[in-house]
Formats: C-alpha cells, structure tokens, sequence
C-alpha cells in the first residue's frame, strides 16, 4: 500500500523484486497498511510461463490498456510506476488531472507542461534542490472548488540526459537503480526530498505557468489565454469525464495565471529564466 | 423556403471569454467549443428563443455591426448558422 498525495495505492506483483524496489525508494511515504486504496495496481506474467521463462510483466488493475506492451521484469520498477499513473490518469475524478509538473515557493505554485522530453520533470526536480518545494513531476491536481494546485510528489521519473544531471547534484541514495533500454530510452527514479514527501498534502494557488521546452536557443514567448485553454485540455485526462465544474475551473486558472513559454539549451539556463519570469510575477 | 434557425433553454452554453477567443461549453453534450467572432454575437441574438433566417439575423446585427454588402453577409452567416446546426448548439426551426 502506498499513498502520494490524495491518492492510495494498493500494488501487488507476481514477482518480488518491484515490491522491494518500491519498498526501498517510498521507505519515507506514510505508512497506510490498513487504509481503503483508490486503486489496484498489479504486475503479473504475460503467460503462466512468463513468470519464470524469460520472464515478461503485463501492467493491469483497476483501468488496464488493451494494447499496453509486456515490459521485461528487469524495468519492474518502471512497470508499477506506469501503473499508478494510469490509474490516475484513466480513472482520477477528484481533482482535474493536468499532465504537469509543479513547485511552490512562499505558499504560490509554479506549474510547468509540455510533451515527455520537454524537460519539465528535469526542472521539478532542480528546482526542488535550490529553494523550492517539489510538488509533482507527472500530475498536478486542480482542485475545482477552490482553484489550488495540489501536490503529487511521486519518484521523479528521469531519462537520459537527465539523469547524469540530477543524480550529480542529489547523490546516490535518492536514486533508484538504472532501467537501460525503456521504450522511452534509460530511466532512472530519484526520490524528492523530505519536505515534498512531509507536506504532500498541502496545496497552493498557482501564480505562474510555464511551457518548457528543452534543447532550442533561450526565448521566452506570451501564449494567448485561448492556446493555453487548448493546450490544457491536451494536457488533462479528465477534463471532458469532469464536465462544467471543470470547464469552471480551467477558464478560471487560464484567466488567472499568467503564462509563458521558454526555450533552454540547458538546466541552468533554464533556472536562470525560470527565477527571473518568478521574480517579475505579480 | 429560407431555412429558419432557433435555439431552445437546453442549447444552453455556458460562455467565458477569453483574450483571443470565446469558449462555449455546451451542457447537453459536455463538449467544449472555442469560437471567435461572429459566433459569439450570432449566438447572443438568439437567446430568446425566436426563430430567425439567415436574412432576419443580418438584420439583428447589422444593428451594432457594418457588415458590408448584405447578400454576400447574409450567405456567410447562413453559413455560421448551418455550421452551428452541425456542433447541436442551434437547431433548424
């Protein structure tokens, strides 16, 4: 059983190295043996034989994907974590689910989309380093009452380029192992640091957000208000399954945050724009 | 026959303008629609529930708006008006 943020997990695996990873890197998470879980996770063979013959995980639980590809048990770790957030993502309808990472500093929150590769995890991961607290790298969960962020500081899920730079600055300890060869190239788990685990059940109303975008000359660009509309409805995976107090609650956050995107050729250029646009919010 | 257009209380939208655009959700079908002028001005001349021709909406809105040589006007707001028959947000009367 696991809880991140509002969400509770129950994963069971038909093999046990997963569970022990997962044990290892969410030693830190609340306990919540006991507790009703929102949804069930399982990893179980593709075919009775699978289990010891070359041994292949299918992802199911509560939501499953027909066509979803059986991963090598070697990726167990990345198997459970893609299947937490599935769940999420078919199944969430608490909160409006955007496909986005966030920090907050001084109780306001700065939240960052952008398609896999945009960066935006590695620049969660960062700034949840150097002075801000992490909140998420895969979901931010608007609350459609009172227009707040909330967190979900699950593992930080890094890949290639990434991971040199971020394991560099945090240290082993909070790495979990390295998964070479994913469908989405290596990954390699980080473990936030305690404070986003401690306060994983406190909000904050958003006052910036960012489109990221990795590996292109340093540029910041306005987005008019209807862009940003469309491109978070792309970016959520309940909006439509939530209806008008959805629809209510995006146009708020569109009308009410300011939003930028920004081109970096690096982290630290990326930070270095990410501080200033911070510094020059309302 | 000029085809006639009205809308009813359930074609109902719930509008929020934005900077650059009006965005329309449509309660019976939970869908969301991003839409710019003249659909926003076409769409509020109709809340009363009349029916009205392509011909009788120019006339509405050649009221607030200059809107150039009538039948070219009047056949691309025949137009809007078939195009929102087919989204469900205005019914053929």
């Amino acid at each position: 059983m696991l809880r991140i943020g509002p969400a509770t997990f129950r994963i069971g695996s038909a093999w046990g190295r997963p569970i022990d990873a997962l044990a290892r890197l969410y030693a830190d998470y609340p306990d919540v043996r006991g507790a009703i879980a929102d949804f069930t996770v399982r990893l179980q063979p593709a075919s009775a034989l699978r289990r010891w013959v070359r041994p292949h995980i299918f992802i199911t639980g509560d939501h499953g994907l027909a066509d979803a590809a059986p991963m090598s048990l070697a990726h167990g770790l990345l198997a459970a974590e893609m299947g937490m957030n599935l769940q999420m993502a078919l199944g969430w309808r608490r909160h409006l689910l955007l496909h986005a990472s966030s920090v907050e500093k001084d109780g306001r929150v700065l939240v960052m989309t952008g398609e896999s590769g945009s960066g935006k995890s590695t620049l969660a991961a960062l700034l949840g380093e150097r002075g801000w607290r992490l909140m998420g790298d895969e979901f931010a969960l608007l609350d459609m009452a009172s227009g707040a962020i909330l967190p979900f500081p699950r593992l930080v899920s890094l890949k290639n380029r990434a991971i040199d730079v971020v394991a560099g600055e945090v240290g082993a300890a909070r790495m979990g192992p390295l998964l070479r060869a994913t469908a989405k190239g290596d990954i390699r788990h980080m473990v936030p640091r305690g404070d986003a685990v401690a306060r994983m059940d406190e909000g904050g109303m958003p006052a910036l957000l960012l489109f990221p975008r990795f590996g292109h000359e340093a540029a910041v660009r306005d987005v008019g208000q209807g862009e940003v509309f469309m491109r978070l409805t792309q970016a959520s995976t309940n909006y439509v399954a939530l209806g008008e107090p959805a629809f209510a609650a995006l146009t708020r956050f569109v009308r009410e945050v300011p939003a930028r995107a920004i081109d970096f050729p690096s982290g630290d250029a990326a930070i270095a724009m990410v501080e200033r646009l911070w510094s020059e919010t309302p | 026959m000029e085809t006639a257009y009205r809308r009813d209380e359930e074609d109902a939208v719930s509008a929020c303008v934005l900077d650059d655009m009006v965005l329309l959700y449509h309660r019976r079908s939970g869908q969301t629609h991003m839409v710019i002028s003249p659909v926003p001005e076409i769409l509020e001349r109709m809340v009363d529930g009349e029916t009205v021709t392509a011909a009788a909406m120019h006339d509405r809105l050649a009221r607030d708006f200059d809107l150039g040589e009538r039948a070219a006007a009047v056949a691309e707001i025949g137009s809007h008006l078939d195009a929102l028959v087919a989204l469900g947000l205005v019914r053929p009367a």
